[in-house]
């Protein structure tokens, strides 16, 4: 691998989204975790932008850390003992296994090529506009029926959390 | 810029038309959340009535759209897919929720948490699943997969809201905090299965899986190996849902803490969900993932062996559960592994149509006898959560013969007897596995119907030959309750005795 602004890039936010992800499963606070995982989530993030995707990026940043990480954080200082978890891992040696058999499977397809296997066809150097995705999203031809259908999933979700969280004694 | 298109055009280019059933359903059931808040106190009445009249408009849509439909055709732009599959399925999916409405006005009633929210959420549930069953897309897929489990999540969990704090609604809550942890879990496999599958193939429509899939298989690079590993994580995926050995553990905590219609409903819906897209995604996109030429799909061993394992556990350990719930939750994984044997089957170029057709006559007899053997457990539960237990329906052949009677023919179809619903089914399911060249596993599956029957005669047995301590169960069912076990019961004679009716009603169908 040359040293070039890339490659520094992909191992900076490489530590970033594995050091979040190992501070999110180590620390025993939850507040805590909730930080690594913006570390972890924001190095996700920079994997966008070395993808050419910009776009994609921003809404990583906006949506996953600003929104879905701040409704973790209210919803863990709703919780109580947030930094006195004493559980400690019961099932380490298995969750363990199970992680490195998948890490394995993974890693293998990925270094088939080195071992003989062909290398795949390389993905066109296109990089994806925020208009392309966005026809993508609505276009007919694009994915607008899964998005209407998920409008009316979260229609149901809506109704279904309102009924857990009414207080009907009120 | 783009040109838009006006509705007239819309409405052709779409194929709106053969999607009608299911965005019926879930418009009604949308207008049903304006009835719901307009009833007021006589929401009790109105509300579910609503639901049922959805579910005929909904049904009869479905005549309409798919009598002549021999043919197959895609609709919304090749994200859904029209054929007899589609519309068989739909049927089975709305009689289900109709038998599941019916039985459910009762017991909420009894338990004191009737709220018209139920019933939007069980029909946007089923309209989840008929969305499933016609998805062509691994996106649609998914989507419809979450539209079709959310709601049931919180229906498991609906006991719990009224009820202040007894041990039914404990079991509830937890019985929904389970399935949900699971079904996200579950999930997370299915999408990364997506994921893999379309980084390997470049599209996530199911009918251009199947064209590039070949050209993945013999190009022997990582794509391949991916798409190998992608369709594994969709199985287990997948798996979680329709509930089959290893991926089966959550089943008998939810089934028993959930109330009964719920139980009934997901242990038919979320089956049917899940195994319609399990047939598209194998039988149609990936049936060419061949890893030796001219040889059976690859899946094919693995299906195999899920089903012989679900079949064996599911029936030997129903055989030592006292409560009815956790029987039925046990039998529904064993049954489970019979629909598994037909996918198997399916594996086999030449036998796919059989043994599709087999899987849907299964689907259709289990969902007729299931949901009656469930309105009987409802019928002689008592709100406190006693009488769910195999004592606790001795003697109700002399108390209740008419009843008794219904459970005995419901015991029969879920063995596998002959003039049953249940027998027409296995029948097929076995035959196909046959022609596929899967005896062994056939075997499995009458050795394991042979098990089975201990089981479910035992109730047989406890209702008329063992007496009673004396003290008579009280008529606990409504009129209503009372027409879902009739239709369930006529059903599964109906299918039973004139058997070449069910094997016509698939004979158009055909996914490969």
């Amino acid at each position: 691998m040359e040293l070039n602004a890339i490659s520094i890039g992909f191992v900076v936010f490489t530590i970033f989204t594995l050091g979040g992800g190992i501070g999110v499963v180590t620390t025993r606070n939850l507040f805590q975790g909730t930080i690594w995982l913006m570390v972890s989530l924001f190095g996700v993030a920079g994997y966008f932008v070395l993808l050419s995707a910009p776009f994609l990026a921003a809404v990583q940043i906006l949506v996953y850390i600003g929104a879905i990480a701040i409704l973790i954080t209210f919803a863990v200082m709703l919780t109580r003992s947030v930094t006195r978890i004493k559980t400690r891992y019961i099932r380490l040696v298995p969750s363990l296994l199970a992680s490195l058999a998948l890490f394995l499977i993974l890693l293998l397809g990925v270094t088939m090529p080195i071992f003989g296997g062909v290398s795949p066809e390389h993905a066109p150097a296109t990089v994806a506009s925020t208009r392309d995705l966005g026809a993508a999203l609505v276009d007919e031809n694009g994915y607008v029926v899964p998005f209407l259908l998920a409008s009316v999933l979260l229609t149901g979700a809506m109704i279904g959390a309102i009924f857990i969280a009414r207080d009907d004694t009120a | 810029m783009f040109e838009s298109p006006t509705i007239a055009e819309f409405v052709t280019q779409s194929n709106l038309a053969s999607t009608l059933p299911g965005t019926l359903l879930v418009a009604w059931t949308l207008l049903l959340v304006l009835v719901d808040l307009f009833a007021g106190d006589e929401r009790e009445h109105w509300t579910p009535l609503g639901a049922c009249l959805g579910l005929g408009v909904s049904f009869v849509a479905n005549l309409f759209v798919y009598a002549p439909a021999a043919d197959q055709q895609t609709a919304l732009y090749g994200m859904f897919i029209a054929d007899a599959f589609t519309g068989f399925l739909n049927i089975v999916i709305l009689v289900a929720t109709l038998l599941a409405v019916l039985m459910s006005r009762d017991y909420l009633m009894r338990a004191g948490i009737h709220r018209g929210e139920y019933y939007i959420l069980t029909l946007l549930s089923s309209a989840g699943a008929m969305f499933m069953v016609a998805a062509n897309d691994l996106i649609v897929v998914f989507v419809a997969l979450e539209l079709l489990s959310i709601p049931l999540y919180i229906l498991a969990a609906f006991r719990s809201i009224k009820n202040d704090g007894g041990e039914l609604a404990l079991k509830s809550e937890e019985s929904g905090m389970k399935y949900f942890i699971l079904g996200a879990f579950s999930s997370a496999f299915l999408v990364f299965g997506a994921a893999l599958v379309y980084g390997a193939s470049g599209t996530t429509n199911i009918p251009q899986i199947l064209e590039v899939a070949p050209a993945v298989v013999d190009a022997a690079s990582s794509a391949t190996f991916y798409l190998v590993v992608g369709t594994a994580l969709l199985i287990v995926g997948l798996g979680f849902k329709v509930a089959v050995v290893p991926f089966h553990m959550w089943t008998p905590d939810v089934y028993e803490g959930a109330p009964t219609p719920v139980t009934a409903l997901m242990s038919v819906t979320a089956k049917i969900g899940g195994f319609a897209a399990l047939l598209r995604i194998l039988v149609t996109a990936l049936s060419v993932l061949l890893l030796v030429d001219g040889g059976v799909a690859a899946w094919q061993t693995t299906i195999s062996i899920i089903a012989a394992l679900t079949l064996v556990l599911g029936n030997f350990v129903a055989i030592s559960q006292r409560n009815l719930k956790r029987m039925l939750a046990y039998s529904s994984i064993a049954h489970a592994g019979y629909i598994m044997v037909a996918l198997a089957a399916a594996g086999t170029a030449g036998s796919a149509d059989s043994a599709t057709q087999g899987a849907l006559v299964y689907i259709l007899a289990y969902m007729f006898t299931n949901l009656g053997a469930f309105a009987v457990v409802m019928t002689i539960e008592r709100v406190d959560g006693g009488g769910g237990n195999i004592d606790d329906i001795t003697g109700l052949a002399r108390s209740r013969p008419l009843l008794a009677m219904a459970m005995t023919i419901f015991m029969l179809s879920l063995t596998g007897i002959p003039l049953t619903a249940g027998f027409v089914g296995k029948f097929m399911v076995f035959a196909a596995a046959v022609q596929a060249g899967l005896v062994g596993l056939a075997v499995i599956g009458v050795l394991t119907s042979v098990v089975s029957a201990f089981y479910y005669m035992r109730v047989v047995v406890n209702m008329y030959l063992r007496d009673s301590s004396g003290e008579l169960l009280p008529a606990l069912e409504t009129v209503y309750v009372r027409w879902a076990i009739n239709i369930a019961l006529a059903g599964t004679l109906i299918f039973g005795i004139f058997y070449p009716l069910a094997s016509n009603l698939v004979s158009m169908v055909s996914i490969a």
